[in-house]
């Protein structure tokens, strides 16, 4: 961090203006005329709330998609059909035994096996074909998108969500402050703050993993130069299987999860696909860090661009990769 | 040995490559630190060194494959050190591949020919070559001077490890060199390959300098008239092939027992 | 070996022997002949809707693959925003033109509107070549996958120019010198004059310095570069030159259909391009019109086939990405992979009944 300070001081002060204001927007009780200029704070704080939570939710997605990528050169363009995977089987769990917490688990373990399987019998085969890999992603992707458009047809789903995460917390965020000087507190869904805490909890704990263990620090090893893999003596291919196992059932969970706060329908594949490729392109490619950075940039930037901007909420997305493209193309965080 | 740095470097205002305190960082690694050597046209010179020594590296700053982390280049007297590669080309720079670095998907001819191109105008014609295209003749030139005109209608990836890197040398050699880097030339080569070689090497044009890094000691100190010994990133030793061969702390470093 | 003269032999005259590697390819082939007086005399054998329906629209899309293939097979380069540069073309042609849509059509004849649209697109796609190019290999494909469901997702957020997601409609197609050029016989010629330019334009500049220098990047940047190559400028020009080709697609496209709307430019039709060109064959540019023959008629056709079969005629996209699979995992080349294998494995067998006769 220092770092980046010493190399690029006037981006870590635009960087650290940046946050202040944000801070001060979020914790401040606004003036009157910045509440004319533009709009309630309550708008805004639930704005940002749901970019931070949506960003918990992209990050799920796109982890596995990068950490899949990073090791594996495996751009995985049917990582979205897995999400959506997921989220009818968690739809189905959650639907035939009540509980929300075993869909999460079948969820998982369901995704994970496709993965496996798919890295088994298809990657396995063409290792070092990118471009080849990438056009089976993309004919599964097909398959899997028309097999579950077969089986669960073109409604919406659901995933209920359980009793005792319905409703609204008061949160310590001053929204507004009454006439008669009583000030009103944020309220905010109980289980979008739930379902954040824990992909950070899911978050953070990859990046122990990656960090502090012996199988984390050859995965990052293989992010890095994969040659070096091969001197390790390691079993390389147990590792991919993991990997890839591990980053679709993270996609399997981040489905249960879409599907408890917006809803599962054909075509929610292809949007999550995009999100994480967006995610990853301006988080950096085989970077977990990266991949939170960009999910929570991505996430703010969708939630407060409908708000604000609603005509033109995806070019600011899109507008972002942009210029990353430009200024940075290997991505925010990427080592390179 | 002080007087033959100090007469390389006392050209150094029309030498043909000039470099000052070049260093470049991997990360944390230094692969080259502080180097100069300064290299007078027409002159030929090899860098020795063990595996990891810097000198492929030094070539790709000198070719600009990537930017010098500190320090200077100039080429012909002119400040290149963040031009792109294409441009120090086009100056007359040219560099072969310790891995033949070649078009596989196209023909021996199309390789030469793109050779010729690269370093003249026309890189972007959308007009096929006619029959008297000057480049044409040029390329023919270049594939008949390195006996592949037999195969010159095949594709690359289907010729001879000795073919490809006849052809590699080919493609440095296309257009007007002023300088050229060889990257172990002599790799894979059977021994007639190499007399061959060593007969290219000598016979090139006077003007044309060159630096050859070479692990066969009887190619390298055949082709050269100075030596740099480079050792950890670092320029260990320069002077003349017969001074470098017999001293006595290069040869307890590189030379080993072998060269008794 | 005298490669000692070779560094002053560029002015030297030597025999030049004939080059028939730089010679049309087809032109002494009979098959290629017959396919061609096929396609023009077409209007005499199919039908409207065999014309329009199959043929035209194979054209268009093999258009749409071709401009991938020229980016893929010879620059290496697989950009999934082709269909996204022929729908925006397509827009503008919408927009600058004539259409049902008053409100935001300009109204200008379409010879103004058509090089406007064609020269906005190419444009755009050069654009976003640019910011492609950037990043190496497999990233082209995310960036462009990400440029083309961003501008179908801006396609269906924005009403003032592109109208949201009902597009635009009733879009005016060309009459002049007393013909209705959207007429079925006359649109086939227009669509196959364009295709056969586009067809001849890619073929031919694949053996022109561009061409060739652009096979040299696809094999080994890096050399390129040390051989005085700027490597990336002949990438962006590779993606101005694809999307100017792109472009013509689309305003046939548009003229074919009189509307467009983002359903043209969706995600998934962005990704059935490349399965054109895929399925074809990426080496060759008559591989991208193979594939859209195949992809129009399994379109057209497949459900009453599905149906017949006694399966679920709604299963289109699953025969579709099984029969892709099927290619990619047995043909690197497309059907004229398996083709020409199939031929070899003719061949071999004839020779081994032959006596060993030599092959060709």
């Amino acid at each position: 961090m220092s770092r980046f300070v010493e190399r690029h001081p006037a981006w870590a002060l635009i960087a650290i203006i940046a946050i202040a204001v944000a801070l001060w927007l979020i914790f401040a009780v606004w003036p009157p005329g910045l509440e004319e200029a533009i709009g309630r704070k309550r708008v805004f704080l639930n704005a940002v709330f749901n970019g931070i939570t949506l960003g918990g939710l992209y990050f799920l997605v796109a982890s596995g998609f990068t950490l899949i990528f990073g090791l594996m050169r495996n751009v995985n363009l049917a990582h979205g059909s897995l999400y959506l995977f997921g989220g009818y089987v968690g739809y189905a769990i959650s639907t035939a035994t009540g509980s929300w917490l075993l869909s999460f688990i079948v969820a998982f373990i369901l995704t994970a096996l496709v993965g496996v399987l798919l890295q088994v019998i298809v990657f396995h085969r063409m290792e070092g074909q990118d471009l080849r890999q990438t056009m089976v992603t993309i004919g599964l992707s097909i398959v899997f998108a028309d097999l579950m458009l077969w089986a669960c047809g073109g409604d919406f789903y659901q995933v209920q969500t359980p009793n005792w995460l319905i409703g609204p917390v008061e949160l310590p965020l001053i929204t507004a402050v009454k006439s008669s000087g009583e000030p009103v507190y944020l309220r905010y869904p109980m289980v979008r703050l739930v379902i954040f805490a824990a992909s950070v909890v899911i978050g953070v704990s990859m990046w122990l993993a990656l960090n502090r263990t012996r199988i984390g620090m050859i995965i990052r090893a293989g992010v890095d130069d994969r040659d070096i893999l091969a001197a390790t003596g390691v079993r390389i291919q147990l590792v991919f299987v993991a990997v890839f196992a591990f980053g679709a059932g993270l996609a399997g969970i981040a489905g249960v999860v879409g599907g408890t706060f917006q809803s599962l329908s054909p075509g929610e594949d292809i949007r999550f696909l995009l999100a994480s490729l967006v995610v990853v392109i301006v988080g950096g490619m085989g970077s977990i860090p990266g991949a939170a950075l960009g999910a929570l940039i991505i996430g703010l930037a969708e939630q407060l661009g409908s708000v604000y901007i609603p005509t033109y909420a995806i070019v600011v997305t899109f507008l972002i990769m942009v210029l990353v493209l430009a200024i940075r193309p290997q991505g925010l965080l990427a080592r390179r | 040995m002080d007087s033959v740095a100090q007469r390389l470097s006392a050209v150094g205002a029309g030498a043909a490559l000039e470099l000052r305190g070049v260093t470049r960082l991997f990360g944390a690694l230094a692969a080259l630190t502080d180097v100069t050597i300064t290299v007078r046209p027409g002159e030929r010179r090899a860098v020795l060194g063990s595996n990891g020594a810097g000198k492929t590296t030094l070539f790709n700053c000198i070719t600009g494959d990537f930017a010098p982390s500190s320090g200077t280049i100039r080429f012909f007297g002119e400040d290149v050190t963040h031009f792109p590669p294409y441009e120090r080309i086009r100056r007359g720079l040219r560099r072969t591949y310790q891995i033949s670095a070649l078009f596989p998907g196209l023909t021996v001819q199309d390789n030469v020919y793109l050779a010729c191109r690269g370093v003249s105008r026309g890189r972007f014609s959308f007009l096929r070559p006619g029959q008297n295209d000057a480049l044409m003749h040029a390329a023919d030139n270049l594939v008949q001077a390195v006996h592949l005109s037999a195969v010159k209608d095949q594709r690359v990836a289907e010729l001879a490890h000795g073919q490809q890197r006849q052809l590699e040398i080919a493609l440095a050699l296309a257009g007007a060199p002023r300088f050229v880097l060889f990257d172990e030339p002599a790799a894979g080569l059977s021994p007639t390959e190499r007399a061959e070689l060593i007969e290219i090497l000598t016979s090139l044009p006077a003007h044309i300098g060159y630096i050859i890094i070479e692990h066969d000691m009887d190619v390298a100190l055949r082709v050269v008239e100075s030596v740099t010994m480079m050792h950890n990133g670092r320029v260990f030793k320069e002077g003349l092939p017969q001074e470098i061969e017999s001293d006595p702390e290069v040869q307890e470093l590189y030379l080993g027992g072998g060269h008794e | 070996m005298s490669l000692a003269h070779d560094a002053r032999v560029a002015v030297r005259p030597a025999a030049v022997t004939q080059r028939p590697a730089r010679t049309w390819p087809e032109i002494n082939n009979p098959a290629a002949w017959i396919v061609a007086v096929i396609l023009v005399v077409m209007p005499l054998i199919a039908s409207g809707f065999f014309l329009i329906e199959i043929f035209a629209t194979t054209l268009i899309l093999g258009i749409m693959a071709l401009s991938l293939m020229f980016l893929a097979g010879y620059g290496g380069m697989v950009s999934l925003m082709q269909l996204t540069i022929a729908g925006f073309s397509a827009y503008m042609v919408a927009v600058f033109g004539i259409s049902g849509n008053a409100n935001i059509s300009l109204g200008w004849p379409w010879w103004l509107a058509v090089p406007m649209a064609l020269a906005l697109a190419t444009a755009f796609g050069t654009l976003g070549g640019a910011l492609a190019v950037r990043t190496e290999g497999i990233y082209t494909i995310m960036i462009t996958l990400a440029i083309g469901a961003a501008f179908y997702y801006f396609t269906n957020q924005n009403w003032a120019i592109f109208n949201g997601h009902t597009g635009i409609n009733t879009v005016a197609t060309p009459h002049f010198w007393g013909v209705n050029w959207r007429a079925d016989i006359p649109f086939y010629y227009v669509v196959l004059a364009v295709a056969a330019l586009c067809y001849f334009a890619v073929e031919y500049i694949s053996r022109a310095p561009f061409g060739l220098a652009l096979q040299g990047v696809r094999d080994n940047p890096r050399r390129m570069a040390a051989l005085g190559f700027n490597v990336n400028a002949h990438r962006v020009a590779a993606y101005a030159f694809a999307s100017f080709i792109a472009a013509l697609a689309g305003v046939l496209q548009v003229w074919n259909y009189r509307q467009i709307s983002p359903g043209s430019v969706s995600v998934g039709a962005c990704i059935d391009v490349l399965i054109i060109a895929v399925v074809g064959g990426i080496t060759r540019p008559i591989g991208p019109f193979i594939g859209a023959l195949i992809f129009v008629l399994l379109r057209t056709f497949a459900l009453d086939f599905l149906v017949r079969l006694g399966l679920d005629g709604n299963r289109f996209r699953l025969l579709i990405g099984l029969g892709f699979l099927a290619i990619v995992f047995w043909s690197s080349d497309g059907v004229i992979g398996l083709w020409q294998r199939w031929r070899q494995s003719q061949r071999s067998r004839d020779d081994r009944q032959g006596g060993g006769r030599g092959h060709g």
